[in-house]
């Protein structure tokens, strides 16, 4: 053996060698990439993923099956502390909330423990226990969180357990307005000790100062409840933080989603593969 | 111009009589004490009118309760509502329930009326309280018991703490006149005013979902009423002894404003609870105490600190000029006042068109 078939031997083993690192790098690459979407799907704070489904099997009913998929956000919830007796004395600390839609229709569920079901105002002093969403009139604005503002009006969800759904218009604190003839429903059930109520809407407005979802988009939302065995009613709630309804995801990435990933993915690797290649070149001139 | 027990002005330095902010004229009531004779024709009037039924059956916007006595609700002076020392903050009041007003009883009508039954016509269960359940009971001991009937109406108060209570301005006092009325679109039945109001006139209906109210008959005062005339609300009306006056509190030619601001005779029900009510009482005279020999004693029957808790410490003063006045008149001298309180006119007693031509 030569020193000159040593040293082709020495060099074939040196390619030999980077073809392997360069295959390991690129599955890796690949691996990663692939990886990807679900580490960038870990949910921002406030977010509150709106999940398409292909039909609204289900998604009406507070029990439906179709929610057993849907991501849950459990929302913390403190007194609005309203200048109204006992405004700071409110008892639910916590509301779970899923969000789902169609293409005509968004839902939202909301749960929360309670212990008794106040379903009845017949009593003089009975107070039914209740819900609400609160949507900002216009998706761009932030409006106060308190029932909005003047310029920044919000759309209220209302639920009470005695009297069903209504649909609200307000412009701050006491200005509360109901919209007739609502087109927001609801479907609600006590089980054991918890409520669990889904809101159910067209998409699209059907009037002026009526919140326009647009699925596309985030969303600026919040949520109440009023326990009615503690007289809870009002600016007497538990209130949350303005959170956000954001488009999310599908069950399964859409597939436009996937190829643009794929692409990415042997764009990188092709990529690597020519920059070693160059690399290999220039040294072994 | 002198002051009220709640440290209020009475009347500015300038004669005029204050009212409430953004009110231009205030309705007012008085109410002779010794001319009621607890017949409830006065509760039977205003609840053929307003509260025969709709969730209203439990409500007596107008009632008459015998003092002392619970009252309707049950022990309502009890419940809170009102303002503090300074006037400026609410206290907290409670809310009654359907005890406290008193339940609806079923008879036994079936029995009699259809299955032959001779028991004696009479509620089946739970009659242990209800309006005017304690009638005449009164206090005292024999034969120096006493009592007197107390006819109470919403007072439409100069500073009404239904009205702060509410959050959504769904009360309100009325500008042409002050009459404290609840607007039944706003309303959404949080019940504040109903704990709030010290006197537990505003009544929540739970078949509406809205609280409701004495409306002072405001229809008949605008000449809505029968036959298209002005008329006094219907409480005062049919009254058969025509014990109360009604009119204006800054008609300053009229028997209120005599009776109230000059002659100070006509005072608030529990002006401690410092709402500042438009209506006004006249307190009540009693017999003075007899012995067991049944000889008349000097001491006054009704204790005049009972008075005082329900009147404020200005009821002695009051019964005192009530007094000297029909000292006056039984010497055959003029008195204004006792012909203010002995009229059975009622162009005088009703005065609610002086302020028509305004505008």
């Amino acid at each position: 053996m030569t020193t000159d078939d040593a040293g082709a031997e020495r060099e074939s083993g040196i390619r030999a060698r980077g073809l392997v690192l360069a295959a390991v790098l690129a599955l890796a690459i690949v691996g990663a990439t692939a990886a990807f979407p679900a580490i960038v799907d870990a949910r921002a704070a406030y977010e509150i993923p709106v999940e398409q489904q292909p039909s609204a099997d289900g998604l009406a009913e507070p029990t439906g099956d179709a929610w057993e998929s849907v991501e849950t956000v459990t929302v913390p919830m403190s007194s609005s502390g309203a200048a109204v007796p006992g405004g700071s004395d409110t008892a639910v600390d916590a509301v779970s909330i899923e969000a789902a839609r169609t293409d005509q229709k968004l839902y939202v569920r909301l749960s929360w423990s309670d212990p008794t079901a106040n379903a009845s105002t017949d009593s003089l002093r009975a107070f039914g226990d209740a819900a609400a969403i609160q949507l900002p009139v216009s998706s761009e604005a932030q409006p106060p969180i308190a029932m909005g503002s003047t310029d920044k009006p919000v759309n209220v969800w209302y639920w009470n357990a005695a009297d069903g759904a209504e649909s609200l218009l307000a412009g701050g604190p006491g200005t509360t307005t109901q919209i007739p003839e609502s087109t927001v429903e609801t479907t609600a059930t006590h089980t054991g000790d918890r409520w669990t109520v889904v809101f159910t809407r067209s998409l699209p407005s059907d009037r002026a100062n009526v919140t326009d979802v647009d699925p596309t988009r985030d969303m600026n939302v919040a949520f109440a409840v009023w326990e009615g065995s503690n007289d809870e009613r009002s600016g007497q709630k538990a209130a949350s933080e303005w959170y956000y309804f954001s488009p999310g995801s599908s069950s399964g990435a859409t597939p436009y989603e996937s190829v643009l990933w794929a692409v990415a993915g042997i764009a990188i690797v092709v990529t690597t593969l020519v920059t070693i290649e160059g690399i290999r070149r220039t040294r072994s001139e | 111009m002198s002051k009220t027990t709640d440290g209020t002005l009475n009347q500015t330095d300038d004669g005029d009589v204050p009212l409430a902010e953004g009110v231009d004229h205030q309705v007012a009531m008085v109410m002779d004490l010794n001319k009621c004779i607890g017949c409830q024709t006065c509760t039977i009037a205003c609840k053929t009118n307003w509260t025969e039924s709709g969730g209203r059956e439990y409500m007596y916007w107008n009632n008459v309760e015998t003092k002392p006595g619970a009252g309707y609700p049950h022990d309502w002076e009890e419940m809170g509502g009102g303002w503090d020392e300074e006037g400026q903050s609410r206290t907290p009041g409670e809310l009654p329930d359907e005890e406290d007003y008193g339940r609806p009883w079923d008879f036994n009508h079936e029995a009699i009326m259809y299955e032959g039954s001779d028991e004696p016509l009479r509620p089946m269960e739970n009659a242990d309280w209800g309006p005017n359940w304690d009638e005449d009971e009164g206090a005292g001991e024999y034969p120096n018991s006493y009592y007197f009937y107390l006819p109470r109406i919403c007072n439409h108060c100069t500073h009404p703490s239904c009205v702060e209570a509410c959050p959504r301005s769904a009360i309100y006092k009325r500008e042409e006149d002050g009459i404290v009325l609840v607007d039944q679109d706003r309303c959404r039945g949080y019940r504040y005013c109903v704990e709030g109001c010290p006197y537990k006139k505003v009544f929540y209906n739970a078949q509406t979902k809205t609280s409701e109210k004495c409306i002072f008959c405001y229809p008949r005062i605008e000449g809505e009423g029968p036959e298209g005339e002005v008329r006094p609300p219907s409480c005062a009306e049919d009254c058969p002894p025509q014990l109360r006056h009604v009119g204006f509190l800054d008609d300053e030619d009229g028997p209120i404003h005599k009776l109230v601001n000059e002659y100070e005779v006509a005072l608030r029900l529990h002006p401690e609870y410092r709402t500042e009510p438009n209506v006004y009482y006249i307190p009540p005279y009693a017999p003075p105490q007899t012995s067991e020999s049944g000889e008349t004693v000097n001491a006054d029957r009704i204790p005049l600190n009972y008075l005082e808790e329900l009147f404020g410490p200005e009821v002695e003063s009051a019964l005192n000029t009530i007094t000297r006045e029909r000292e006056k008149a039984e010497r055959g001298e003029e008195s204004e006042l006792m012909e203010i309180l002995s009229t059975v006119n009622n162009d005088d007693q009703y005065r609610l068109e002086v302020f028509d031509d305004d505008d």
